[in-house]
């Protein structure tokens, strides 16, 4: 038998055949490949995202690590140039220290040779004077054959020894 | 003009006729059913060849319901991607000759159509409760009450009808063109055939033709030729009732309406599905209003 529906008509039973079959493809579709490709595609997504953060992160990272470590760089660059500058200030004040030692013990023992010079002269004048003083008396009394006064005496080599002092 | 072939009917419930419709539909879903398994199958993070065309497809059909619907009825594609397919397969199974395209027949059209109505208005229902739903027909003034029934009833009818008219629509013109080519054929034939000499002359003609043309490289000419060349020889030969004008013209008809046309009609019925069902599934209102 071949019999046609008509043209324009829905057939309840065939409606029925069309909405089950509808619904099975759907199910299948949204199980088997609906549902799978799109987990897949949400998983690789999640799954770059999570990389690129990770990336960025180790990014971070490695500049605040690097910002770290040329402060610490820099710190000691400054340490090792305030070392250097105490150093040197230290050096110089002991170099200083050493000078100024050095001198005032030259000083110390110019100032004691001055002294001992002074002392010496003024000893050997004193000898001289006193030699030269029984010389004088010796001589004056052989030219003057007689006892001059003491306190004379005493003034005519004091005024020779003035005038030798003078000339000397 | 018939609708279509009932192939036998099972004697439970009245009868239940297994029409052309029913086969194809069928047919359509095992084929879909198939394809999908085999598609969906074997993923892996790294895809292959087959893969990334699975991916953009599903992709495009994601980024077309998240463009159309909403971020938030994101998971109606596979619904609407199931009826995508299957309205576009419907229709180009008709292209097989041995099956009647499922979507010329509006039972099917129909029944989608009506999937959708209901879906939308389970989503009202949903959204607004059943009485709310209700009331959204009497707005935005009661007067409206009449007009907005009317729009809900004429929705699924509309819908179902524009997809059905316009592969039914196509398969009317088809089967117009083979008979009018069918005729032609007949006539043109019986006139050549009425003399020896005028089929000769008509086969010479049409070498001479199809020669010029193959050495002008022209496509018209060559088929003008084969044409003229046929019709001489089919009158030579005297079979009258052969409808030999019927290859190839049809086939450039039925490219605009299966191919085109189903293929549109299979967009602009999910369109419709997406758009409705999406005005009916408002974003969630966002909280502290």
């Amino acid at each position: 038998m071949s019999d046609f529906e008509s043209f324009v008509g829905v057939n309840p039973w065939t409606a029925l055949f069309t909405f089950c079959n509808m619904m099975i493809t759907f199910l299948v579709l949204k199980h088997f490949l609906f549902g799978p490709v799109k987990k897949m595609i949400d998983d690789r997504q999640k799954e770059i995202d999570t990389m690129y953060a990770d990336a960025d992160a180790a990014k971070q990272q490695a500049l605040a690590l690097e910002q770290q470590y040329q402060a610490r760089l820099s710190e000691v660059r400054q340490e090792s140039d305030a070392m250097l500058r105490d150093a040197t200030a230290r050096a110089q004040k002991r170099e200083q220290e050493i000078v100024d030692a050095a001198r005032a013990s030259a000083r110390a023992m110019r100032d004691a040779a001055e002294a001992d010079i002074e002392q010496e002269k003024k000893k050997a004048v004193n000898e001289l004077k006193d030699e030269i003083g029984g010389i004088a008396m010796d001589i004056a009394s052989r030219v003057v054959e007689r006892e001059i006064s003491e306190k004379d005496h005493r003034e005519l080599i004091d005024e020779f020894i003035r005038n030798v002092g003078d000339a000397s | 003009m018939t609708g279509p072939k009932i192939y036998f009917t099972i004697p439970l419930f009245g009868g239940i006729p297994i029409t052309q419709t029913t086969v194809s539909s069928f047919v359509v879903m095992v084929l879909l059913c198939i394809a999908g398994i085999c598609l969906g199958r074997n993923l892996q993070k790294r895809p292959g060849r087959r893969q990334v065309l699975v991916e953009k497809g599903v992709t495009v059909l994601y980024d077309m319901v998240a463009d159309t619907m909403g971020p938030h009825n994101l998971y109606w594609t596979p619904y609407v991607g199931a009826l995508f397919l299957s309205s576009l397969f419907g229709t180009l199974i008709g292209m097989t000759g041995i099956l009647r395209s499922a979507t010329a027949d509006l039972s099917t059209t129909l029944t989608w159509a009506l999937m959708t109505s209901v879906l939308c208005w389970a989503c009202g229902i949903r959204a607004n409760g059943f009485f709310g739903w209700l009331k959204g027909f009497s707005e935005p003034i009661a007067v409206m009450l009449p007009m907005n029934i009317v729009s809900e009833i004429a929705q699924p009818i509309s819908m179902a009808f524009r997809h059905f008219g316009n592969i039914a629509g196509g398969g009317v013109l088809t089967s117009l063109l083979y008979t009018a080519l069918a005729t032609l054929s007949a006539a043109v034939l019986g006139l050549v055939a009425q003399s020896v000499v005028a089929a000769v002359i008509v086969l010479v003609i049409g070498i001479a033709l199809f020669a010029w043309g193959f050495k002008a490289r022209k496509l018209m000419r060559k088929i003008f030729g084969v044409v003229f060349a046929v019709t001489g020889l089919l009158a030579l030969a005297g079979l009258s009732g052969v409808p030999y004008l019927e290859v190839g013209i049809p086939g450039i008809l039925s490219l605009y309406f299966d191919v085109f046309s189903g293929g549109v009609q299979a967009l602009v019925f999910s369109l419709l599905t997406m758009v409705y069902i999406g005005n009916a599934c408002l974003p969630p209102e966002p909280a502290g209003q």
